[in-house]
């Protein structure tokens, strides 16, 4: 689903499956019929008219708290009696089950927009949340993959990706509980991780090793730096390590491994996301520079045709022609995060435009489940998630957003602070 | 010296200044390649550039006669030394090359076999490029000295767009350099290397800006007279390996860089009034 989908050869076996039933949705939602057919429609104009030049997306067409908000929203819209975030809303059968991984993830982004807005609905979804996820964990630490009820085998992806989710919950709220759940997870990933520093085996996708898995290091980093436990930091050290043996000198980080699907531009993200957020917190140089390296690499891309391709090939060659704006919002995170670390108001230059692009395939108008929504694929019929809103988009792209208010704020207090202070000195000399 | 000019429209005003200010010098053009006025790339680039209002401003203001310059507007007040002949303003590339006999090839693409094959009749040993597309191997072929570019920033440390605005916020002086097109961005070798005087004056960003342009075209003037007296010689960029290239600034880093300029005003008026 968002970072694995399903299984290896059952996804060839099933693909039509999926699509039909998928399509049969419409007979059971025939209100669905003319919103879809309108988004087709809609769509395929804007791919036969969009011009994109040097000076596209440099100009502000919506404020970022305006479609902030829009997108917190769709994020409440989709939470599920259960406490839990749906995966997607699709425009053939609605929303989805709840999704564990997803629901774990975008805990952070929720406490974030309550902190930056008081918006405390925000907060009580985190929580609500947060209670959905104890419940599902497994005796052994691990949480199951996969959306609600459809599997119960551990995977070290969801429970790394909700084990970020927990460790936010315990920062805001102190809970022993909470926290107990999250070392426990830790303790799991700690325990499963092969001695070159990668998952593979049972609980990793198609048991075999993946560098994306670097966000599990992150989520790794995170708990040791909240309970200043040193096995998780060097658990993340470790799989950090190995990933950085992938490291090419074009910038690409092969082994994203995912037999059956090309490598989408979310994959290569998260790859960067997870060397880059877990370098911070651990201090690695080596890991900022390699996650620095891949990220140029794809922001001159962006710079230079206002565009990012759905897939790559190795060494960043090849690619579908469609845009995965969840790879999008990523990288703009990745981008304010390296203006952050770096000072190069290049980062925040390209993560500003990156971030209008996306506000302006934000819809504006429409149903629940979609106006506010991030859809997995621009044009909607592209092949990442095609036909859905997805929730994690809406989470990165909120994530995005939300940087880009607290560094613009930054660095408008930061211009104000040198400009008092040059003023005042120029007076002096005088 | 035999030089040729490209520009980005048959309405460019630092097109039309730097192929008048040459001939002022005595190198009137051999020929001018211009994109036409209202091709679609152009026009793209140009809403994409000012936004619709400021472009349709800028066509009235071709269209219209204005009152400052008896009869005639001039977008950048600073061009108005290069462009006046005699009584006359002159406001497109017809006008120059009416007055200074040269001939003007109007193309779509100034990289197609056909202009390129209209650059090799003229035989330039010089062109001077003002605006338009970015320039292929076969074009910068053509002339025997090479492709002359006024970069509104100091190479290398900003390469690319938005080049005084990167410049402001990066704490490098804003100036000009002249340099060889090569084919990289901005990375050709430098001739003429100027830092701009009297920044704290420029009244706005437009009017730092169009100071800069006329700037760019009084070197170019320099440079092309050091090439034909040898007096000049290109020197190869130092940084090469470094990544200096910049790209279009989004409006808010725009506008601290404008607050930055007016604060340096705001500076200026301080001191002389604690003075």
């Amino acid at each position: 689903m968002n970072s694995e989908p399903s299984s290896g050869r059952r996804f060839t076996a099933t693909k039509t499956g999926k699509v039909l039933a998928e399509a049969t949705g419409l007979l059971r939602g025939p209100q669905r019929i003319v919103p879809l057919l309108v988004k087709l429609a809609s769509d395929e104009l804007h791919t036969g008219f969009a011009q994109r030049h040097l000076y596209s997306y440099a100009s502000v067409t919506r404020p970022t708290p305006e479609a902030l908000q829009d997108l917190v929203k769709w994020i409440l819209d989709a939470q599920r009696a259960d406490g839990g975030i749906a995966a997607y809303y699709s425009l053939l059968t609605g929303y989805s089950e709840s999704y564990p991984e997803v629901t774990g993830y975008i805990i952070p982004t929720l406490y974030d927009y309550a902190l930056a807005t008081g918006d405390q609905r925000a907060r009580a979804a985190a929580e609500r949340a947060t209670s959905w996820l104890l419940s599902l964990q497994l005796p052994s630490g691990a949480f199951p993959g996969g959306l609600h009820g459809a599997s119960a085998a551990p995977s070290v992806f969801n429970t790394g990706q909700i084990l970020q989710g927990l460790v936010r919950a315990h920062v805001e709220t102190r809970s022993a509980e909470i926290l107990r759940c999250a070392t426990a997870a830790g303790d799991w990933l700690a325990q499963t991780q092969q001695p070159d520093g990668a998952w593979s085996g049972p609980g990793a996708y198609q048991e075999v090793a993946h560098t994306y898995y670097s966000m599990v290091s992150w989520a790794l980093a995170q708990l040791a730096a909240n309970s200043a436990d040193s096995p998780y930091a060097s658990a993340a050290e470790r799989n950090i390590d190995w990933v950085l043996t992938n490291a090419k000198p074009s910038g690409w980080i092969d082994g994203i491994n995912l037999q059956g699907h090309p490598a989408y531009l979310h994959f290569i993200a998260y790859v960067i996301q997870g060397v880059l957020e877990c370098g911070i917190l651990r201090h690695r140089e080596n890991a900022i520079r390699a996650a620095g390296k891949a990220a140029w690499v794809l922001l001159r891309r962006f710079e230079t045709h206002k565009f990012l391709f759905g897939t790559y090939g190795p060494d960043f060659k090849g690619g579908l022609r469609f845009t995965c704006l969840t790879g999008n919002a990523q990288m703009s995170c990745v981008w304010l995060r390296l203006f952050e670390v770096t000072g190069d108001l290049r980062y925040l230059n390209a993560a500003l435009k990156m971030n209008e692009m996306l506000k302006q395939l934000m819809p504006t108008r429409g149903r629940r489940g979609v106006v506010g929504g991030v859809a997995g694929s621009s044009p909607i019929w592209g092949a990442y998630q095609p036909l859905r809103y997805i929730s994690w988009g809406c989470k990165f792209f909120a994530d995005a957003l939300l940087l880009e208010q607290r560094l613009m704020h930054q660095v408008e207090v930061e211009f104000e602070t040198r400009s008092a202070s040059q003023v005042e000195g120029r007076v002096e000399v005088s | 010296m035999r030089v040729a000019i490209l520009c980005s429209s048959p309405y460019s005003e630092t097109g039309c200044a730097a192929a008048a200010r040459l001939s002022q010098l005595g190198y009137a053009p051999v020929g001018a390649l211009t994109l036409p006025s209202w091709d679609r790339g152009t026009l793209t680039r140009k809403l994409g550039q000012w936004g619709l209002r400021e472009s349709l401003r800028y066509a009235g203001s071709k269209l219209a006669p204005g009152k400052s310059t008896g009869g005639k507007q001039v977008r950048n007040p600073y061009l108005e030394s290069a462009l006046r002949h005699g009584e006359k303003v002159f406001r497109n590339l017809a006008e120059v090359a009416s007055a200074h006999k040269f001939p003007i090839f109007t193309s779509g693409d100034q990289n197609s076999p056909r202009a390129i094959a209209q650059l090799k009749q003229w035989t330039p040993d010089l062109i001077v490029f003002t605006g338009g597309d970015i320039l292929r191997r076969e074009l910068l072929a053509v002339p025997r000295l090479g492709v002359l570019n006024a970069h509104l920033a100091l190479l290398p440390q900003i390469r690319g767009m938005s080049s005084p605005e990167w410049s402001l916020m990066r704490g490098v002086p804003l100036g000009i350099t002249i340099h060889f097109i090569d084919s990289g961005i901005d990375t050709g070798p430098v001739l003429l290397r100027r830092e701009l005087s009297g920044v704290d004056q420029s009244q706005s960003w437009t009017d730092l800006r169009n100071r800069m342009i006329a700037e760019g075209i009084e070197l170019i003037g320099e440079a092309v007279t050091g090439l034909d007296r040898g007096t000049l010689a290109a020197i190869p960029q130092a940084d090469g390996d470094k990544d200096n290239q910049f790209f279009v600034m989004h409006e808010r880093l725009k506008s601290i860089a404008a607050r930055r300029l007016s604060q340096s005003r705001g500076v200026l008026v301080d001191a002389k009034s604690h003075g």
